[in-house]
């Protein structure tokens, strides 16, 4: 397959989601209940591209981890970030549970950044021998993170409210409640501008260090990003996992290394992926909801079981 | 049967021979309790709200954050541990004469039998009828047989009043706002009371019971266009009750069904549902704010 042929697929795959995503939902378009132009712009628009660029948005922050910390088998919930967001979460709903969503979101992102600023910081003191020692010490992290989240949540009853950031869907999706996640696309362009630099994070400290990079700064660099990105999606629509493990390990398989090669790959996967999951989640049980993130999780799992198994194929020059 | 074991051990001390045994219709089929408790521990929230509402002294309840109707029962008692985990050194220094458990600490009922009696009061999904089976047998417990017939009045008569109020006033959603998601509840759900026992159509028929609902998306709402929105905010368990899922609802989609345009969107006090269902004073509250909603409206056309 050659170039042009590969982006003219993976754009018609695309918009074949894309159209479908608008045309499948609760309510119906053609049936004249509901004004078909203001359920457009106010709930399948956003819903379509909330769920493209969560879905881009994690699994180019999966790629940056798995570089920066030399591991196939790690995600972005790795830095505590998504149990960071919700601590934020549920601080806020506590002290003004009047406050706008924008401003939820807001000081949940803050906090996830607080979060993910605490990891890094930490990050500092672990040793750079053992490559599995920084995602372990970021699952203790997050998972420290996670209990005070569900502590907080349980005193005050608040654990169903805090389940709706666990399990990430589309179904609260609306025009002016997603924005946050355009983050990614501001993002993903500074990801692909670091490409080079992140790639040399995936040869280990001392190779980077020896091709003259500044190897902290790019891991701090990189991480912060990742955590950018995490926290707007916890908060936009909750937890996705698996996304930021499962595509950049498809893409790899498939396209080796080349991280600038395969960036855009990467997110177009990932955008179509998300998108995907949600449309079936949207159909299986029409008209209530099943969350993306669990469809995601079924056939993710699935996939890179299957992954695992099959011999890797590595493309030198696709 | 076991649970009985410590009863009968009771009955054959001397000193407690005057407790005369009832038997009481509980979740779990009659069982048998002593008459008239002195020391009496509650650990569900609807039986401490239709116990105070009897006048019944409530000496320990759950660690937990009260409705606010019931704040000044839960002041003038003692914690005994939580829902879950009741703490069994504090049960056993009080030494309580009757236990009443259910809902989520119905678990506890086994455990907490080798303390005191413990009766089983959950509430189920039937929550009107359980709601007053409990209030009988509490009032012959307690030796409260009028007041429980008077309260069972009120409720037979306020839901009277919310029927005649709800004739011709359409069909209505009822829907549980959790973060910035909605559920849908049918009319065989924890809330379908609101439906069942009030006569209030159901603006989408089809809902199936689900312990928390259905999870649906706001393009449901504008499809299902209800005449009538029932909101139970659970964010807002904690004070400003409303206000964020105002936030929530306030959408185009939301606005433009038949409730929103006719300003039929109802916010009902969350806590005396979500965490007191079944409890008499809180279906007389719930009752109480769906009619005053439906009165203050014209017949839909």
């Amino acid at each position: 397959m050659n170039r042009t042929t590969t982006w003219l697929t993976a754009g018609l795959i695309l918009a074949v989601l894309i159209c479908a995503s608008v045309l499948i939902g609760a309510a119906s378009l053609f049936s004249g209940d509901v004004d078909s132009g203001l359920l457009i712009a106010v709930s399948r628009v956003p819903r379509t591209l909330a769920a493209l660029l969560a879905g881009a948005g994690l699994a180019l922050a999966g790629v940056v981890v798995q570089m920066a910390v030399q591991n196939r088998l790690v995600e972005p919930g790795l830095v505590g970030t998504p149990e960071a967001a919700m601590l934020g979460l549920l601080a806020v709903t506590l002290i003004a549970p009047g406050a706008a969503l924008i401003v939820k979101m807001s000081v949940a992102a803050a906090a996830a950044l607080a979060g993910t600023l605490g990891f890094l910081l930490l990050a500092r003191h672990v040793p750079r021998r053992d490559p599995v020692l920084l995602p372990l010490v970021g699952l203790i992290y997050g998972g420290i993170l996670g209990a005070a989240a569900l502590w907080l949540g349980w005193i005050t009853d608040l654990m169903q409210y805090l389940g709706t950031w666990m399990s990430g869907e589309f179904s609260g999706v609306l025009a002016g409640r997603y924005e946050l996640l355009w983050i990614v696309a501001v993002l993903a362009p500074m990801l692909y501008i670091a490409a080079d630099r992140i790639t040399l994070l995936g040869l280990g400290e001392d190779a980077a260090r020896s091709l003259g990079l500044n190897y902290r700064q790019t891991l701090l660099a990189g991480l912060l990003l990742v955590s950018v990105i995490t926290a707007a999606v916890v908060v936009t629509v909750g937890a996705i996992p698996f996304v930021g493990l499962v595509v950049p390990n498809i893409v790899s398989r498939w396209r080796g290394d080349n991280l600038r090669r395969n960036l855009p790959l990467t997110a177009w996967l990932g955008a179509c992926a998300v998108l995907g999951c949600d449309i079936i989640g949207r159909v299986v049980r029409w008209p209530y909801e099943i969350p993306a993130g669990t469809i995601f999780a079924v056939l993710g799992a699935g996939l890179f079981l299957w992954l695992l198994n099959a011999a890797p194929r590595r493309a030198a020059n696709a | 049967m076991k649970a009985l074991a410590p009863l009968a051990a009771l009955l054959m001390l001397p000193g407690l021979a005057s407790a005369q045994a009832v038997e009481v219709d509980t979740a779990a089929g009659p069982v048998e309790a002593p008459q008239s408790p002195e020391t009496v521990v509650a650990l569900d929230i609807a039986a401490i709200d239709t116990l105070s509402a009897l006048g019944v002294t409530i000496a320990g309840v759950p660690e937990f954050t009260p409705p606010t109707y019931l704040a000044e029962v839960f002041e003038a008692a003692q914690p005994v541990g939580t829902l879950f985990e009741p703490d069994f050194e504090a049960l056993a220094s009080m030494g309580p004469d009757l236990i009443v458990a259910g809902g989520r600490s119905q678990t506890q009922v086994e455990p907490l039998s080798q303390i005191a009696p413990t009766l089983d009061m959950t509430i189920g999904t039937d929550v009107v009828d359980a709601g007053k089976t409990r209030l009988a047998a509490y009032g012959a417990l307690f030796g409260a047989e009028e007041k429980a017939a008077a309260l069972e009045a009120d409720l037979d008569s306020a839901i009277a009043r919310a029927q005649a109020a709800a004739e011709g006033k359409g069909a209505a959603l009822i829907l549980l706002v959790n973060g910035g998601k909605i559920s849908a509840y049918g009319d065989d759900s924890r809330f379908g009371w609101l439906h069942t026992t009030l006569n209030i159509p159901e603006a989408y028929p089809d809902i199936v019971a689900e312990g928390h609902g259905e999870a649906v998306s706001f393009e449901f709402v504008a499809e299902t266009d209800p005449d009538w929105i029932f909101v139970i905010d659970r964010g807002a368990a904690i004070g400003q009750e409303g206000e964020a899922a105002a936030a929530v609802l306030d959408t185009p989609l939301v606005a433009d069904t038949k409730a929103g345009k006719a300003g039929q969107i109802v916010y009902l006090d969350p806590a005396p549902l979500y965490l007191a269902g079944g409890g008499i004073n809180s279906m007389l509250g719930s009752i109480g704010e769906v009619t005053k909603a439906l009165e203050g409206a014209g017949a839909s056309n």
